[in-house]
């Protein structure tokens, strides 16, 4: 249903179009159900009440960072500032509020103000001057890590309470962490496919040359990404630092890989073009619950990294396959696509 | 008369002085500090968490004793293996005298401490073994007895639930020699009757509390009974011992190091938790103030100290008091260690707060 808005909403309804977008929805609606049959028959623990309200925060986490690298990746970007750019939300959160709950909203602020400064940077190094992504944000993710240092001198500060029960309490049974994931997920998806902006946003990944052509503003898309992935990265970082009673400074090193591998197993292309909000907050789940269940079932820790090493190459095999097939459609459809409605 | 009397007895006075001042200096200066001057160096391989800027300060308080250091000098690797071996060869190559190396990227950065050491520089690598043997590649290898810790845990668990039970055990990344050696001495100490129902050797957790936190909620969920945890990095399950609540289950016994943000931990905790009894070890930041002493020993012809190893002694037991009750300084920041020689209020600035 929920990829049917996405096709619904999608230009022009063309067959093709839907059958594209249903085929990565698909793909990662049946791996997870697929993985949560496996996990009830081989280790139910994995898929237990109290197992999935311990390991839930880290899959919204996964999501909400995902949902971020995949606006850049829609722009045919990359984006490898993300470790730097949550790592300094989790010290700047914790350290600048040391611990009490009446700084915590200033604190929180300014984390978000250094989100936006970084997201600017990045935005204008690579969508205006046109750096090279990956150079860029590179660069960018050390001027971040010297910023963690500077901050923390390496060590983040114990979390206040009151954003421990923000993060890491509960609402109706469900984390807090979740709803957050769940309320960006339905405003990216909204913005995405249901506004101008988004349209055009879209448009622009798919086919900056066309866009371009079309009057838009590109540079300002692209550079636009970085920016709201930064602030995506910032939330994931506060909410970390209430998940998390006493966090490293370098929580964000092992989010990096997860974030593409979610863009890539939603479908998102590498090259750019649209974004499946909503099959990449599934696609956090699947991979989340797959260490779960490679927990669950005790396999060495190298066997547990191979697991999602593979995931990974699944979807980076069920996309190829997918863009080989729709590579002659969309030379022929770009054009009408790309400019239905900007 | 009297003149040569206040005379003899001034003189008298200015002698008595300075001969009890010389024995007061003389008191204060330790064993390990001999009389030739020298420059010390302390590198880091990874100098990035409270652990270590308790341990460094440590470190350079402990040199601070030792008057003939003229120089004190201390470089953080930062986790880089490169720029460690890069701070290795340049304290060398600035005529440093005698350095003490925590050699985290291992064996890696042995030829290093080969080169410094036939370049005629005291070279002292502790606490993580860097391979080689003493007097070829360093002067002295200044080891912890992890497996010491592992009898330590195993003995209070034997003492506390004497007919057996299910033991999980967490440590930090895959294979590490610590988290080996504290396995082998509590197997030394426990029978058949406990059981480890973590994956062997341990559950690996990179001694990262986010991991921690999901490794003990898929564990917790996957046994229904875990009568014992033991962590060798008690602050990191801080965050993650709040999910057994999720399982309505009461957190059990614990054998871990300490960590003032766990002490704290247990006392907003353990009514509510009747299982929940904490013994920790001393987390073992001045294993560094041994390396120093006998880096200064080999550089200003000092005594060497009588240790070779540094043996971490056991710091709280929640159930016996002894030796120390388990206390949380609720004042003072989570992120110090209430085990280490250095006072707390310097602790404090040393982490920043």
């Amino acid at each position: 249903m929920a990829q049917g808005m996405q096709a619904a909403t999608a230009q022009g309804g063309f067959g093709l179009t839907q059958v594209r977008l249903a085929r990565g929805f698909v793909t990662v609606v049946v791996s997870t159900v697929l993985l949560l049959l496996v996990c009830l028959v081989f280790a139910p623990s994995a898929v237990s009440a109290g197992g999935l309200a311990g390991s839930l925060p880290f899959a919204a986490v996964i999501a909400i960072v995902g949902l971020g690298q995949m606006l850049v990746v829609q722009q045919g970007g990359f984006d490898l500032s993300l470790a730097g750019g949550v790592s300094l939300a989790v010290v700047v959160t914790t350290h600048l509020s040391g611990g009490n709950d009446a700084d915590l909203l200033s604190s929180v602020m300014i984390a978000f103000g250094f989100a936006l400064v970084a997201g600017c940077v990045n935005g204008i190094l690579v969508g205006v001057i046109r750096l090279n992504a990956i150079i860029a944000t590179i660069g960018m993710n050390a001027l971040l890590y010297g910023a963690v240092f500077a901050v923390s001198g390496g060590v983040p500060r114990i979390t206040t309470p009151l954003m421990a029960e923000i993060a890491g309490g509960k609402t109706f049974g469900l984390p807090n962490s979740v709803l957050f994931a769940v309320v960006i997920m339905v405003v990216v998806s909204f913005v995405l496919k249901a506004s101008v902006a988004g349209r055009r946003f879209e448009a622009i990944g798919a086919n900056p040359q066309a866009a371009h052509a079309a009057g838009l503003p590109v540079r300002r898309y692209q550079a636009a990404a970085y920016v709201l992935a930064q602030l995506l990265y910032c939330v994931a970082g506060v909410l970390i630092s209430g998940i998390t009673r006493e966090p490293t400074a370098f929580q964000g090193d092992s989010l990096l890989l997860p974030s593409v591998a979610v863009v890539v197993l939603a479908g998102t292309s590498l090259l750019g073009g649209r974004g499946f909000p909503i099959s990449t907050v599934i696609a956090a789940f699947f991979l989340n619950q797959l260490s779960q269940f490679a927990l669950a079932v005790g396999v060495p820790f190298s066997a547990q990294t191979i697991i999602q090493a593979l995931a990974l190459v699944f979807g980076i095999g069920v996309y190829s396959v997918h863009f080989k097939r729709a590579a002659t459609n969309r030379a022929t459809m770009s054009n009408s696509e790309e400019t239905d409605d900007v | 008369m009297s003149k040569t009397l206040t005379l003899s007895l001034s003189l008298a006075t200015i002698t008595l002085t300075t001969a009890l001042a010389t024995t007061t200096v003389l008191a204060e200066t330790p064993s390990w500090c001999g009389p030739k001057q020298a420059s010390l160096a302390l590198l880091d391989g990874f100098g990035g968490n409270s652990w270590r800027l308790v341990t460094t300060a440590s470190g350079k308080e402990e040199a601070a004793k030792c008057p003939s250091i003229t120089q004190y000098e201390y470089a953080d690797g930062q986790g880089n293996t490169q720029k460690a071996i890069s701070d290795i060869n340049s304290m060398a190559a600035r005529g440093i005298n005698a350095m003490v190396v925590f050699g985290d990227a291992g064996p890696a950065v042995l030829p290093a401490l080969t080169n410094a050491h036939k370049a005629g520089t005291i070279v002292v690598p502790y606490r993580v073994n860097v391979g080689g043997e003493e007097g070829v590649n360093y002067a002295k290898f200044i080891g912890s007895s992890f497996v010491e810790d592992g009898k330590s845990w195993g003995n209070w668990i034997k003492t506390n639930l004497p007919d057996g039970g299910n033991v999980l055990f967490l440590s930090g990344p895959a294979g590490n020699s610590q988290g080996l050696d504290e396995l082998e001495g509590m197997k030394s100490v426990l029978d058949d009757k406990y059981v480890f129902i973590n994956q062997e050797p341990f559950a690996v957790t990179n001694w990262d509390p986010s991991l921690t936190q999901q490794v003990l909620s898929a564990e917790i969920a996957k046994n229904d009974k875990i009568d014992v945890i033991v962590s060798d990095f008690g602050p990191s399950l801080v965050g993650a011992l709040p999910v057994f609540a999720e399982f309505k289950r009461s957190i059990p016994m614990l054998a871990t190091s300490d960590g003032n943000s766990l002490s704290c931990f247990w006392a907003q905790n353990h009514e509510a938790n009747p299982d929940f009894k904490l013994f920790t070890v001393a987390t073992g930041n001045d294993n560094v103030r041994l390396a120093v002493q006998w880096a200064v020993a080999l550089a200003t012809d000092g005594t060497p100290p009588a240790d070779n190893i540094f043996k971490a002694p056991v710091y709280e037991d929640s159930v016996s008091g002894t030796p120390n009750p388990v206390t949380c300084r609720d004042d003072l920041p989570g992120s110090i260690y209430l085990s280490a020689e250095m006072a707390d209020d310097a602790q404090a600035a040393a982490v920043g707060q």
